[in-house]
């Protein structure tokens, strides 16, 4: 029976609200999530027995204090489990920061917060992208999933409200981390007892609409670590990355990529100090092509079937110091291709084949690899 | 300020009852106005427990609105969805948005997707709605909010009370 009323506004707000509890109170609520991820994989070769990893197990637990007031947190095990004298497992806070939403366009972080460079780092839950591994891209040159402690604002730009911005302040790598193979990826602290000797400032643009994502993203710090030999100072043995990525979806095609260069300043002193290679410069990026097979032949369905293809070309001694000899088996040529199908946006199982190279020809293998991954 | 708002701010008196999540009310008003154009008044109906907004010009019937929730990761994303008399969408527009990242579903080339779209129309992420990347999980969130506002409309259509 449709019933004329002439409630208050504040009623009608209210009553049509599943969400709400009470007028007047403040409604705390939390929410548990996560994501996780299990492998298989084959390296090429005899005495390669294949390898199954329940590689990721997250806990997404947020919590809001109030309307504008919220934390969340990601608490990770890698490796299933983590016992005495074993070498793999761990038991990691991926991020843990609390947001003020101060205006609509304008939100206040700080915490644990992710790095905001390139696509993987932030957006890095299986069924998101394709391949049962991350890009190594995203491993040895842009070190997923990379945090760091402190605080900045993220939002819209005034006026072009299709951009948005990303502007941290977090504490620094230590260069004492560094290494030739994985570039900084050792040089994170990831809010353990983090030395704050050089903070570091890095931000992110973003353009977004419909099928198109163009991201701009920067990193500076120092690196030095008050370690004497390097530098006191807050910017000394300074690093600069440079990030841009894109994602473009179209039709039954989905395209993305990344690029990264990232300069590390007094490499020839940072390699002297301790007995490290770590070129002065790490570049390089990958490419990946998707087709979804479901869409011609199944243009009813929900489900996606994704056939893809990524070459990723990276050197992380793109060009080295005085001194340092450059490594042609860290100039890296990756190409996968294979399968992602995913019954449900948020489920997604893999499927793909890799062929690694790089410039030495040394140590080449190539891996067969199957996967399962969720989020919620 | 707005035709719109003023009814109904007086109607509503004071807004001092606004709970945690609600929409501001000036943020609707403005989207009602931004729909349906200046100068509309309201009324209301309860059905199945969600208020209905009927929009008029004079006494022109414009159309229909209800303001909804929906969950998104971990935090509701209110959402108006307006209709024209025949139910097709005038427009969806994002009153409230509070999670970490996705927030490009108030964007208005994403929300100018649905405009048009009956409750007839198939509404899939990746098919007749294209995603944001980034934003998977609020793209799917909104879009399925949008059909279970307008299945409802429909309901109420074929009972008879709309």
């Amino acid at each position: 029976m449709a019933t004329r009323t002439a409630a208050p506004l504040a009623f009608l707000l209210l009553a049509s609200f599943p969400f709400t509890g009470l007028a007047q109170e403040a409604v705390e609520a939390t929410t548990v999530g996560g994501y996780g991820e299990v492998q298989y994989s084959n390296h090429s070769g005899m005495g390669t027995p294949g390898e199954v990893n329940l590689e990721r197990f997250v806990i997404y637990l947020a919590h809001a204090f109030s309307d504008r007031i919220s934390l969340r947190s990601e608490l990770e095990i890698e490796d299933a489990r983590l016992a005495n004298g074993s070498a793999s497992g761990e038991v990691a806070l991926e991020q843990a920061y609390l947001d003020y939403r101060l205006v609509d366009a304008v939100t206040l972080r700080t915490g644990l917060i992710l790095v905001p460079l390139g696509i993987l780092n932030e957006t890095h839950e299986p069924p998101t992208f394709n391949g049962v591994a991350r890009p190594d891209f995203d491993h040895d040159v842009l070190p997923t999933t990379w945090r760091e402690l402190g605080a900045g604002v993220v939002g819209h730009l005034p006026g072009a409200s299709v951009v948005s911005v990303r502007l941290y302040l977090l504490n620094g790598l230590r260069a004492d981390g560094f290494t030739a193979e994985e570039g900084i990826r050792g040089g994170r602290q990831e809010g353990q007892k983090a030395s704050f000797a050089n903070p570091s400032l890095t931000g992110r643009l973003e353009y977004g609409r419909p099928g198109l994502k163009l991201g701009a993203a920067f990193w500076y710090g120092g690196t030095a670590g008050q370690d004497s030999v390097l530098g006191t100072g807050a910017f000394d043995a300074p690093l600069a990355v440079v990030a841009a990525d894109g994602r473009f979806e179209v039709g039954a095609f989905q395209f993305r990529g990344e690029f990264a260069t990232i300069h590390v300043g007094d490499a020839q002193a940072i390699n002297s100090r301790y007995g490290s290679a770590v070129g002065s410069r790490i570049a390089g990026g990958f490419l990946e092509g998707a087709f979804n097979l479901l869409r011609p032949i199944a243009p009813a369905s929900r489900q996606t079937l994704l056939l893809f293809l990524r070459h990723e070309r990276f050197d992380t001694h793109a060009a080295v110091p005085v001194g340092t000899a450059r490594d042609p088996a860290l100039a890296r040529r990756i190409t996968t291709f294979g399968v992602s199908y995913k019954p449900l946006w948020n489920i997604v199982f893999k499927a793909d084949y890799q062929l690694r190279r790089n410039r030495a020809a040394q140590a080449q293998d190539e891996v067969f690899a199957l996967g399962m991954g969720y989020q919620f | 300020m707005s035709g719109t708002s003023l009814l109904l701010l007086a109607v509503a008196g004071p807004p001092a009852r606004v709970s945690a999540q609600s929409a501001p009310q000036k943020k609707l008003g403005a989207a009602l106005d931004r729909v349906f154009g200046p100068g509309t008044r309201a009324d209301s109906l309860a059905l199945d427990g969600v208020i209905v907004l009927r929009m008029f010009r004079g006494d022109e019937l414009l159309g229909y609105a209800q303001v909804r929730n929906v969950k998104g990761k971990d935090q509701p994303i209110t959402y108006l969805v307006a209709t024209d008399t025949a139910l097709r969408l005038r427009d969806i527009d994002i009153l409230v948005y509070r999670e970490a990242y996705g927030g490009e579903v108030a964007y208005e080339p994403w929300r100018r997707q649905f405009r048009g779209k009956s409750p007839a129309d198939s509404l899939v992420v990746d098919r007749q709605i294209r995603g944001i990347s980034g934003a998977t999980i609020s793209v799917n969130a909104v879009t399925a909010g949008v059909r279970a506002a307008l299945a409802s409309f429909a309901r109420w259509r074929q009972d008879g009370r709309l």
